[in-house]
């Protein structure tokens, strides 16, 4: 059966901090990202001050848009492309920063250095009025805290069932989640996790208004990433991890609508060159890529992610 | 009346009693269905003459098969006395035989078994499930209306409506009027149940018993109305139900949602002028959103109608016509409507149905949700407070 997947109410802390993904079952799996604190989201409903968008997409056929949602806890990209005209018209429509409600699937690019870059392809997006804002913000905050106290009572009672977790009106399916979490991020610094919620708290409240400070605090939530088998290469350079992302990007959409599966390496270059990327930086980004193992070419040709 | 057994005569059974045996038994019971059949034989390839359908007795019912029946006088309502008939297992429920050992006589209602209210067992809304009988329920009647219907070519009136008891509440179709009314306490015996749009429903005919009763342990019909939201999730678990109360936001809108046509007879939405079922029509113009709803546990579909499309909107129908004829394209007042929902925190009540696509409501009322933000940051504050 095949159900709509809910919108998570997450905080953009909560995103950040999230890097384990997990496949669905069945002919076409949903993707999953996990996060620590027990939410296993394909969609996800937030809410905070959006910043104007920009394109990075270099042609219009092929227009791609991003913009970050900043709440009281972080922010997140935001992006929409053509084949989300709605949300794309929604980002592009504001020059200043404005409350919004952004409803959409989460996306997660694995940089080579294992840093993962969570971000959120729109599906909705509403400019809404401070107190509707706050109002979903209320929300969101809420249910972080029914997820924060499950993970608190899987820790204490081990034995929680499905059952129970019905009764006292909570999906089964946050068990699992909180389970599983608990196994992905076994170190996981939640009281530093819930000050950060404090500030979203206030923002509920009305302290803070629509004005945010800048967000460059660190973040405050520690996770054990798995060890690395070997130290990394020399750090990539921010515009080298962007041009591995336009990369992945587009070849996933090739193989999002190819038959087969896989993505013609042609039709990658042609895309990522319309965007900018031009052949010979594509050729080497591509190598460096498969040098990495995250894509490879097992047919002549023909790629996708290893 | 009733012959006393011996041990030469088969003993006159209830059809809630049928079991597989290897001796005939003797009932009494009314044509529900029958259908006539011819069976063309392997050995000879003449053809033999067959009658199938149901039986019912009030207490049970039993698939009844019956070789070289009658020609005629067999149908629907006809009770019969059948001494002599096989009981054999079918699918792990009881099935019976009229061979030529089988005497079947025409026999009058009154001969049928008295099946009063006490005799049956009791159910509670809960356990009803389809194509179960000869049960009693007590429960209050939520609401009652008489609706009028074409049965082939006939036209009869059903009285349509919701009852209700500690356990749960089920669509209830009454085809003989019993002068039913909301609030009142009821024991029904003699009902049967079956499947209508994936939900079960209570059926009561003219073989049904209904008795008031003080009913003081049945719930109030109207608190039963404002019962609070239920999560999604659980909702999707039960398949729906005749009272779903839901709360959640509004994170998209399911074509075909804003300005639609409908065949002016039977109301289905039309495309390119065409209807399904009657062809070529001259459409009418309606305002629908089919929203969906998203609580965090789960998603589910609203079919809201033209009263609550306007009121959520803010756009009457003739406006929406009005913004078609300057900008033709329909598109996108699907797109402002969206805009003007997305996000919005709504409770809705209604009767949802479940398919392979998840749990539609066809809403009773829609009420936007305004959020106290001081208590609700007052509360949250709390809670946070506890874990430091």
């Amino acid at each position: 059966m095949s159900l709509r997947e809910p919108a998570w109410r997450v905080t953009a802390r909560e995103l950040e901090s999230s890097f384990e993904e997990e496949k669905g079952e069945g002919e076409r799996p949903t993707a999953f990202l996990l996060s620590p604190f027990a939410a296993r989201m394909n969609r996800v409903l937030m809410a905070g001050t959006l910043s104007p968008a920009e394109s990075i997409g270099r042609e219009e056929a092929q227009a791609f848009w991003r913009a970050r949602l900043s709440d009281p806890t972080g922010a997140v990209a935001v992006t929409a492309g053509s084949f989300q005209p709605r949300a794309m018209a929604q980002l592009r429509a504001a020059s200043s920063p404005r409350p919004a409600i952004v409803v959409g699937k989460v996306h997660l690019f694995r940089g080579r250095d294992g840093v993962g870059y969570v971000s959120v392809r729109a599906e909705g997006v509403r400019s809404v009025s401070e107190v509707e804002e706050r109002a979903t913000l209320a929300d969101i905050v809420r249910q972080t805290l029914d997820r924060l106290d499950l993970l608190e009572r899987v820790e204490k009672e081990p034995a929680l069932t499905e059952e129970t977790v019905r009764k006292e009106g909570m999906p089964p399916a946050w068990l699992n989640a909180a389970r599983e979490s608990r196994n992905r991020y076994p170190n996981v610094d939640r009281a530093a996790f819930r000050r950060d919620l404090r500030a979203a708290v206030r923002r509920v409240a009305g302290d803070s208004g629509p004005a945010r400070a800048t967000l460059s605090t660190p973040p405050t939530v520690t996770v054990t990433p798995a060890p690395a088998p070997r130290p990394p290469p020399p750090a990539p350079t921010a515009a080298e991890r962007a041009e591995e992302s336009l990369f992945l990007d587009q070849l996933d959409e090739v193989a999002d609508v190819s038959a087969d599966g896989y993505a013609v390496l042609k039709e990658v270059l042609a895309r990522v060159s319309s965007h900018g990327l031009v052949a010979d930086r594509a050729e080497e980004v591509l190598n460096r890529l498969e040098e990495e193992g995250v894509i490879e070419e097992p047919i002549v040709g023909k790629l996708r992610r290893a | 009346m009733v012959p006393e057994p011996s041990a030469a005569a088969p003993v006159e059974t209830r059809l809630r009693d049928l079991r597989p045996t290897a001796s005939p038994v003797e009932f009494v019971a009314r044509v529900v269905t029958a259908e006539r059949r011819e069976v063309t034989r392997k050995s000879d390839g003449s053809r033999r003459p067959l009658l199938s359908g149901l039986l019912s007795d009030g207490t049970g019912t039993v698939r009844f098969t019956w070789w070289d029946p009658p020609r005629e006088g067999v149908e629907r309502g006809v009770v019969l006395r059948a001494v002599g008939a096989e009981v054999r297992e079918f699918r792990g429920r009881p099935e019976v035989t009229f061979s030529w050992k089988t005497r079947v006589a025409p026999a009058s209602p009154a001969e049928l078994p008295k099946v009063d209210g006490e005799e049956m067992p009791f159910r509670t809304v809960r356990e009803l499930r389809p194509s179960d009988e000869g049960f009693r329920v007590e429960v209050r009647v939520v609401r009652v209306a008489p609706k009028s219907v074409s049965v082939g070519t006939e036209r009869r009136v059903v009285h349509e409506g919701l009852v209700a008891d500690r356990t749960g509440a089920v669509a209830l179709s009454a085809w003989s009027d019993f002068a039913l009314a909301a609030g009142e306490a009821v024991r029904i015996a003699g009902g049967y149940v079956r499947a209508f749009r994936g939900r079960p429903q209570l059926v009561l005919d003219e073989r049904s018993s209904v008795v008031r009763i003080d009913g003081t342990d049945l719930p109030d019909p109207a608190q039963l109305l404002r019962s609070p939201p239920r999560t999604i999730s659980e909702v999707e678990d039960e398949g729906g139900g005749e009272t779903v109360a839901v709360e959640g936001v509004v994170v998209g809108l399911l074509p075909p949602s804003g300005l639609v046509y409908r065949c002016p007879t039977c109301r289905r939405s039309i495309r390119s002028g065409i209807c399904r079922i009657h062809g070529q029509v001259e459409g009418q113009a309606d305002l629908r959103a089919r929203i969906v709803l998203d609580d965090g546990s789960g998603a589910l579909t609203v079919n809201a109608g033209r009263g609550d499309t306007e009121k959520l909107w803010g756009v009457t129908l003739e406006q929406a016509q009005a913004r078609l004829r300057n900008q033709p394209d329909p598109s996108l007042l699907e797109e402002e409507m969206l805009e003007s929902l997305l996000g919005r925190r709504l409770r809705v009540r209604g009767t949802g149905t479940k398919d392979e696509f998840g749990v539609t409501v066809n809403p009773e009322s829609i009420e936007r949700v305004e959020v106290d933000l001081d208590s609700a940051a007052e509360e949250l504050l709390a809670r946070l407070g506890e874990g430091g």
